[in-house]
C-alpha cells in the first residue's frame, strides 16, 4: 500500500477508535476495551512466538500475577494507584526473569515447560486462597486514580487503555525495527547461523522472553482495572491459548494482527454466543479456516490480496 | 447537479434527525413504565456446567409461562445471556443485559466464582442482582453489596444441619470428609466439619480432590480403616466417579457413605439401583418432597420436560416466582430500584421447596432436607430414581445456631 494510504487508514482507525464510545453505547466501548487488552496480551505473546519462534504458553502467569498484585495492594492495603500499578507491572516481570529459564529448551520442550509454569501459577492462585482469595478472587477494585486525577467511568477508562495500548503499540514497533528486533528474527530463522555469527542467542531470546512478560504485565494491570476484580480463571491456561490464537487469527510477526485475532475471538465469543450456543464451534471453524487459507493470519491473507490485485492491475 | 446540491443541503437535516431519534432513544426510559419488564438472566449454557444451566433456563421460563409473562399488571421478556462458567465472560455478558438490553434486574449466575463478578455490574450500575445457585458464601457475609440479594442458598448453610445429622442422628463419631476442592465444596464440607466437630465428632480424615478428578481409587485407599462412615461432597462429573469407584472397589459391603451434597436428581439418570437407598444429599430441596406445591412444580416440569427437575431448576423457578411476587407487591415499578429490594427483603414466598423468607443478610431462611435415594412410580415418567426427604431441619438460617456477628467475626470457612 502506497505510505499516503497506509497513512490515511490509520487516521481513520485512529478517529474511529477515539470517537467510539461517542457513538455505541457503554457495553460496546466495554467489550473494545477487552479487546485492546487481550490485544496487548497477544501482541506479547507474539513478540516470542511472531519474532523468536517461540510458542509460549503461560503468558496467562504473568498477566495474573500483574493483576492480582495490582488488586491485593490496591484493595486489602489501600496502595495508591501510583504504586500499585507499577508494582503490578513490576512482580510479572520478575516472575518473567523467573520463568525465562524455558529459554534454555527450544520447540515442543518449550511449550511443555511453558504450560508447566502456567499450572504451577494458577494451582497458587487457587490454592492459596488465605492470600489471594481462592475462587472468589479479590473484589472491590477501583479505578485507577493518581493524585487528584482519577478516572470515573468506563469511558475515560476506554481513552486511557487505548492511550496506553498505542504508546505500547509504537514501543514495540521501536523495538522490533531494532537490531535486537532483527536479531530475534535471525534467530527463528537459523540458530546456528546466527550463534555462529557470534550472537548471544540464548541471551536474547532470555531478554525477549522478559520483555514480553513485561508487556503481559501490563495487560494484567489494565484488565484488573477494567474487569474491577480478578480471581484464579485469569491465571487458567485457556487464557494462554487464547492470546496465541489471537496472536496467530490476526497475523504474527504483524502488530495490528494480535489485536485483529482479539477483536474476533472476543466478538465472536460475546456476539455470537447471544443468539446461538454452539457459538464455540464457530471460533473452532474460524480458527481451522485460518489455519488452512490463512496461515500467516488474516493481515498475511490481506496482503496476498492485495498483491494479487495489483499483480491483476499490472497485467 | 441540483440533485447532489440537494443531497448536501439535506444532509444537516438528516444528521439533526438522526440525532433527534438518538435522543428519544436514550429518553425512552422515562415512558419505560408501561413497557415490558426485561429481566437478564445469566446461565452457563455451554461450558462445563451447561447441565444445571439447562435446568435453571428451564425451571425459570417454566414458572413465567404459568404466569403467562405478566408481573405487577406489565408483560415480562427475558434475555438469556450465556456466561459459560467463565468470570470474564459473566462481567461482559452482565455488562451486555444491563447497558444493550435495558433490563430492570439480573438473575444469576451459576457458577459460584461467577457470582462476585456479576456482583460487581451490579455494585457499578446500581442494578439489582436476584443471585440464583452461586453459593459462595461471602457474597450474603463478608462481601455483600447493596443491590445483591440471594434467592437460593449459601453454600455452608446446607454443610451446618449435615454435621449435625452426622453426629445426632448417624451417631458418627469418627468420619471421614470427602470434598471437592474449590470454594463452594470447602464451605460446605467445613461447615460441616464445624457443626459435627462442636457436638464432639471427630474427623478421621479429609480428603480433597480438585473438580474433575478421574480415578477415586486413590481416595477410597486413603480413608483410614477405623473410620465409621463416609461424608461426600462432590459435584460435576465427580458425582459418578465417585459412585462408580465406590461400588467397583466393593466398599459398600465395608462402609457406609453418605451423600451430603452428591446424588442429586441431574445426575441420578447416569446412575442405577445401586443408588437406591443411599443417603443423597442435604438440600434445601429434594424433588420428592410431598408438598402441594412441590406436586405441582415437578409434575408441570416432567410434562414439559420429561425429567424430574434438579435443584437448579427448582432454585430458578423460585427465583421467578419470588421476584414475580416482589413486583406485584408494587404494582409493577420495578424501575424503582429501592422498592423492587425492600420488596424483595420482605415478600414472603410458598415455593415448591417450602416457605422461604430473606433474612437480614439477604439469605433466604429456608427448610434443609436430608433424602435418600428411592424408586419411585411416576405417573408421567414411570419408573425413576429421586431423592426423598425423611428429615427435615426446619428453617435454617445462614448463620445456623449462632449469632451473625459470631459468624461473622470468625471468617470464611477456608481449607
Amino acid at each position: 500500500m502506497p505510505r499516503a494510504g497506509r497513512i490515511a487508514l490509520a487516521l481513520t482507525a485512529l478517529t474511529a477508535a477515539v470517537l467510539l464510545p461517542q457513538v455505541a453505547g457503554p457495553f460496546w466501548t466495554g467489550l473494545v476495551t477487552q479487546m485492546y487488552i487481550f490485544g496487548l496480551l497477544a501482541l506479547s505473546v507474539d513478540l516470542l512466538l511472531g519474532h523468536a519462534g517461540l510458542f509460549s504458553l503461560c503468558h496467562a502467569s504473568f498477566f495474573a500475577m500483574a493483576a492480582y498484585t495490582t488488586a491485593i495492594l490496591q484493595v486489602r492495603y489501600a496502595v495508591p494507584t501510583a504504586l500499585a500499578a507499577p508494582a503490578g507491572v513490576l512482580a510479572g516481570t520478575l516472575l518473567a526473569l523467573v520463568l525465562g529459564l524455558a529459554v534454555r529448551t527450544r520447540g515442543v520442550y518449550f511449550i511443555l515447560i511453558t504450560i508447566a509454569f502456567g499450572y504451577v501459577v494458577w494451582g497458587v492462585a487457587h490454592r492459596w486462597s488465605s492470600f489471594t482469595g481462592g475462587d472468589n478472587g479479590v473484589t472491590n477494585v477501583p479505578f485507577p486514580a493518581v493524585g487528584a486525577w482519577r478516572v470515573e467511568s468506563h469511558t475515560e477508562y476506554y481513552y486511557l487503555v487505548l492511550a496506553v495500548v498505542l504508546l505500547c503499540a509504537l514501543g514495540y514497533r521501536i523495538l522490533v525495527a531494532s537490531p535486537f528486533g532483527l536479531a530475534l528474527r535471525g534467530i527463528k530463522a537459523s540458530e546456528t547461523r546466527m550463534r555462529s555469527l557470534g550472537f548471544a542467542c540464548g541471551l536474547h531470546l532470555y531478554a525477549a522472553f522478559v520483555v514480553s512478560g513485561a508487556l503481559a504485565s501490563l495487560a494484567g494491570v489494565l484488565y484488573v482495572y477494567y474487569n474491577r476484580f480478578v480471581n484464579p480463571v485469569a491465571a487458567s491456561f485457556p487464557v494462554s491459548v487464547e492470546a496465541a490464537l489471537m496472536a496467530i487469527i490476526g497475523g504474527t510477526g504483524t502488530i495490528v494482527g494480535p489485536f485483529i485475532g482479539s477483536w474476533i475471538m472476543l466478538g465472536l465469543r460475546n456476539w455470537v454466543s447471544s443468539f446461538f450456543a454452539l457459538y464455540a464451534s464457530v471460533m473452532g471453524l474460524v480458527f481451522i479456516a485460518v489455519v488452512l487459507w490463512a496461515p500467516d493470519g488474516l493481515v498475511g491473507l490481506a496482503g496476498r490480496l492485495r498483491a494479487r490485485a495489483q499483480k491483476a492491475g499490472a497485467g | 447537479m441540483l440533485a447532489t446540491r440537494d443531497g448536501i443541503r439535506g444532509l444537516p437535516r438528516a444528521l439533526a434527525a438522526l440525532l433527534v431519534a438518538l435522543g428519544v432513544g436514550t429518553a425512552s426510559p422515562a415512558h419505560a413504565q408501561s413497557g415490558p419488564i426485561k429481566i437478564g438472566l445469566l446461565p452457563p449454557v455451554t461450558g462445563p456446567l451447561a447441565t444445571p444451566g439447562r435446568d435453571m433456563v428451564d425451571g425459570f421460563k417454566l414458572f413465567w409461562e404459568q404466569a403467562g409473562y405478566k408481573a405487577g399488571g406489565r408483560t415480562v421478556e427475558i434475555v438469556v445471556a450465556d456466561t459459560t462458567c467463565n468470570p470474564d465472560q459473566a462481567l461482559t455478558q452482565a455488562r451486555r443485559v444491563v447497558h444493550q438490553e435495558k433490563v430492570q434486574f439480573m438473575v444469576g449466575p451459576l457458577c459460584g466464582h461467577e457470582g462476585p463478578a456479576v456482583a460487581q455490574v451490579s455494585k457499578e450500575t446500581g442494578v439489582p442482582l436476584v443471585m440464583d445457585a452461586a453459593g459462595a458464601d461471602v457474597i450474603t457475609k463478608w462481601d455483600r453489596t447493596p443491590t445483591v440479594v440471594r434467592t437460593a442458598v449459601s453454600a455452608s448453610q446446607i454443610g451446618h444441619p449435615w454435621g449435625d445429622y452426622l453426629y445426632r442422628e448417624l451417631g458418627l463419631r469418627n468420619v471421614t470428609f470427602i470434598g471437592q476442592d474449590y470454594t463452594w465444596g470447602h464451605e460446605v464440607t467445613l461447615g460441616a466439619v464445624r457443626t459435627y466437630t462442636e457436638l464432639g465428632g471427630k474427623v478421621a480424615k479429609i480428603i480433597w480432590n480438585p473438580i474433575g478428578t478421574r480415578d477415586y481409587g486413590p481416595t477410597i485407599a486413603a480413608i483410614p480403616k477405623d473410620t465409621d462412615g463416609v461424608s461426600a461432597v462432590v459435584v460435576g462429573v465427580d458425582r459418578v466417579r465417585l459412585f462408580e469407584a465406590w461400588f467397583n472397589f466393593g466398599m459398600d459391603k465395608k462402609l457406609k457413605i453418605f451423600g451430603g451434597y452428591w446424588l442429586h436428581q441431574d445426575v441420578l439418570p447416569q446412575m442405577d439401583d445401586r443408588a437406591i437407598g443411599l443417603i443423597g444429599n442435604s438440600l434445601h430441596y429434594a424433588a420428592g418432597l410431598e408438598t402441594p406445591e412441590n406436586r405441582a412444580f415437578t409434575d408441570a416440569f416432567a410434562r414439559k420436560h420429561k425429567r424430574l427437575p434438579s435443584w437448579f431448576a427448582e432454585s430458578a423457578y423460585t427465583a421467578a416466582l419470588w421476584t414475580k411476587t416482589a413486583i406485584d407487591s408494587i404494582n409493577g415499578t420495578v424501575e424503582d430500584r429501592a422498592a423492587f429490594l425492600r420488596a424483595m427483603r420482605t415478600v414472603r414466598v410458598n415455593a415448591p421447596r417450602g416457605p422461604v423468607r430473606m433474612d437480614e443478610y439477604d439469605n433466604p431462611i429456608q427448610n434443609v432436607y436430608i433424602s435418600r435415594i428411592q424408586k419411585i412410580k411416576h405417573p408421567l415418567l414411570g419408573d425413576v430414581l429421586t431423592n426423598v426427604p425423611f428429615k427435615t431441619y426446619e428453617a435454617v438460617s445462614q448463620f445456623w445456631k449462632w449469632t451473625p456477628a459470631e459468624f461473622l467475626k470468625r471468617g470464611p470457612y477456608k481449607r
